[in-house]
């Protein structure tokens, strides 16, 4: 086996057997190197942005953050997946509605052989994986109760209410919670479909606001009105975001 | 509406029944050189007549008969209607006998309204009749509706008890368990076998124990700790467990596999999702004749909390509510990092004789 042909993976669930399992039917395949073992999502996000695996063993129940955030935080650094499930139709659902492959626990060697000869091919090909479009499956359009950032190898677990507001700032939106500012790398209009129906408001192109958070509306000059925060921030306000604002108050 | 009303067929059997009364009064009242005459006279006015005695079921319904309202208390109602329908009969049949004579066609039945008293005393006593049956109607209609209902509420018992126990075997469990044993197979056969007799053993007792009422406290507790075994197992040196229960409360009783879905939902909603884990602490005491028993553990204060507890905690609720009623409670307090559930029955040793 040349080193050219050589993929490196990374096996990620919370019960050291079920790794230990994976561990024993890589015995089999020389190419595959491991490169690491991690027992929760944050470890999972750490190493994958770290060593940059071709391959993911992925467990979908873990705690803290399941396969689904892991594959939300890690995003452009995903390598070719094989999802491991025990049961969990929310998930099965996302797989068969994407032609996803995974693994139901218990599997045996020979399924687990199919899936790896299936991931090697995505790895040649580079066929990357519809992340976007499982998540949204997955979440079935739910808002989310939190906002899940990487920065760097940390994982920054924000809960909704925290959040002040968010700003547009190119590919990124900044968000702003708790005294602090966050960048993720997503759209304004995603995270505005995300924060639905939880008090959010889109108040400007650039802006959405925490609606809890507004302390007074003032009118500046040439009829444009600005919103006052409780911590004085002066956020611009759109003629559209305005009557939005009108609606709700 | 009226039950034979709204049923076509059963209407045709009424209607059908009254036709022999019909004979029986052509024969009785008619001449012999007139059958036709009595027939084109009685059997309109029987069918008419028919139709009248219906209105008894609404008089029926005003006048009911049980304990509380005597029969003779209605009967003056049913006096004044029976002779309502008496004098209605007459009136009829005047009516009747001027129409067929205005027709023309050969036919007398002024003969039988020379006799209005008879016609009086058959419709007001046919009437009775209907009366007397209308209320047997009502009686065994709402005999059968009743029975009805035990049926439906013993079905829906049934099925509560069957959600209740596949509840019980989680498929997320049985896999994950499953699963396990497929890893212990290779890496340490021993531990295999284990985990396979722990996992028979807490089937067999829960297909046992599905079908009994209720079990001791103490063999209740045997059987979630070897569900709490199998999960060691999976979850390693995450899971640790505290039992405790006093003595006068491992004898006493409660319905069979009340705690499982406790004590499952402390595992994969609590410990499970906490990095490093924690304990599952269950105990049971008696306090004041109640036989109290906590589930509780740590929780991760990070992962939104539900807004309404899950399935397996109503499931409980409904069954402690259904066994004990009022006195039969489960208390849930979601805190920060605690998780907390509360089981109250009354304090029994011995299964009280049910009183179904």
């Amino acid at each position: 086996m040349n080193e050219a042909n050589q993929l490196t993976a990374i096996v990620v669930d919370d019960e050291a057997h079920a790794r230990a399992l994976i561990r024993e039917y890589l015995m089999q395949h020389a190419d595959i190197k491991v490169l690491a073992e991690c027992s929760n999502g944050f470890e999972a996000v750490k190493a994958a942005g770290d060593l940059k695996p071709d391959l993911l063993f992925l467990d979908i129940q873990m705690p803290k953050l399941d396969g689904f955030e892991v594959l939300d935080l890690i995003g452009h650094d995903a390598a070719s997946v094989i999802f491991t499930t025990a049961y969990d139709e929310y998930a099965l659902r996302a797989f068969n509605v994407h032609a996803v492959d995974y693994l139901l626990k218990p599997f045996g060697a020979e399924r687990f052989d199919e899936a790896l000869e299936l991931a090697r091919i995505r790895i040649r090909t580079r066929d990357a994986l519809p992340i976007r479009e499982l998540l949204d499956t997955h979440r079935e359009g739910a808002a989310i109760d939190r906002v899940l950032i990487r920065d760097r190898s940390n994982v920054h677990v924000i809960p909704v209410e925290q959040i002040d507001y968010v700003e547009a700032q190119d590919d990124y939106v900044s968000i702003r919670a708790a005294g602090r500012s966050y960048l993720k790398e997503q759209t304004l209009g995603e995270l505005e479909v995300q924060l639905a129906g939880k008090g959010f408001l889109r108040i400007h192109r650039r802006y959405i606001l925490n609606v809890s958070r507004l302390a007074k509306i003032e009118l500046s000059e040439k009829d444009s009105r600005i919103a006052i925060l409780n911590d004085k921030t002066q956020l611009p306000i759109s003629r559209s975001g305005y009557s939005k604002l009108r609606g709700l108050l | 509406m009226h039950p034979i009303l709204a049923n076509a067929s059963k209407l045709g059997m009424y209607l059908l029944a009254y036709l022999p009364i019909g004979i029986v009064l052509v024969i009785g009242l008619g001449h012999r050189d007139a059958w036709g005459t009595a027939a084109a006279f009685f059997l309109p006015l029987t069918m008419l007549y028919a139709f009248i005695g219906l209105s008894a079921y609404y008089l029926c319904l005003a006048f009911p008969i049980d304990s509380d309202h005597p029969l003779w208390r209605a009967m003056p109602a049913h006096m004044c209607a029976a002779a309502s329908v008496g004098a209605l009969c007459v009136g009829a049949a005047w009516l009747w006998a001027a129409v067929l004579e205005s027709l023309n066609i050969g036919l007398q039945p002024q003969v039988f309204v020379e006799q209005p008293w008879v016609l009086f005393v058959v419709g007001a006593v046919l009437f009775w009749l209907a009366i007397a049956l209308h209320y047997v109607m009502i009686a065994s209609s709402a005999s059968q509706r009743s029975e009805q209902r035990a049926l439906e509420s013993g079905l829906l018992a049934r099925e509560a008890e069957l959600k209740a126990l596949r509840a019980q075997i989680d498929p997320h469990f049985l896999f994950n368990s499953l699963n396990s044993i497929s890893a212990l197979t290779g890496s340490d056969p021993s531990a295999a076998r284990k985990m396979c007799l722990l996992l028979a053993d807490f089937l067999r007792d829960t297909l046992r124990l599905g079908a009994t009422q209720r079990i001791s406290v103490n063999e209740e507790l045997s059987v979630v700790q070897r569900y709490l075994a199998i999960e060691q197992v999976r979850l390693g040196p995450r899971l640790t467990v505290n039992c405790t229960a006093s003595e006068p409360a491992r004898a006493g009783l409660v319905p069979a596999l009340i705690l499982q879905p406790l004590v499952e939902n402390a595992v994969l909603h609590g410990i499970a999702h906490l990095l490093d884990g924690g304990t599952v602490t269950i105990n049971a005491e008696c306090r004041n004749g109640a036989l109290q028993i906590r589930v509780s553990n740590p929780s991760d204060q990070a992962r939104p909390r539900r807004k309404r507890p899950g399935l397996g905690l109503l499931l409980v609720r409904q069954r402690l509510q259904s066994e004990y009623g009022t006195a039969g409670q489960l208390h849930i307090r979601d805190e920060q990092h605690e998780f907390v559930a509360d089981v109250s029955i009354p304090f029994a040793t011995t299964e009280e004789p049910s009183n179904e």
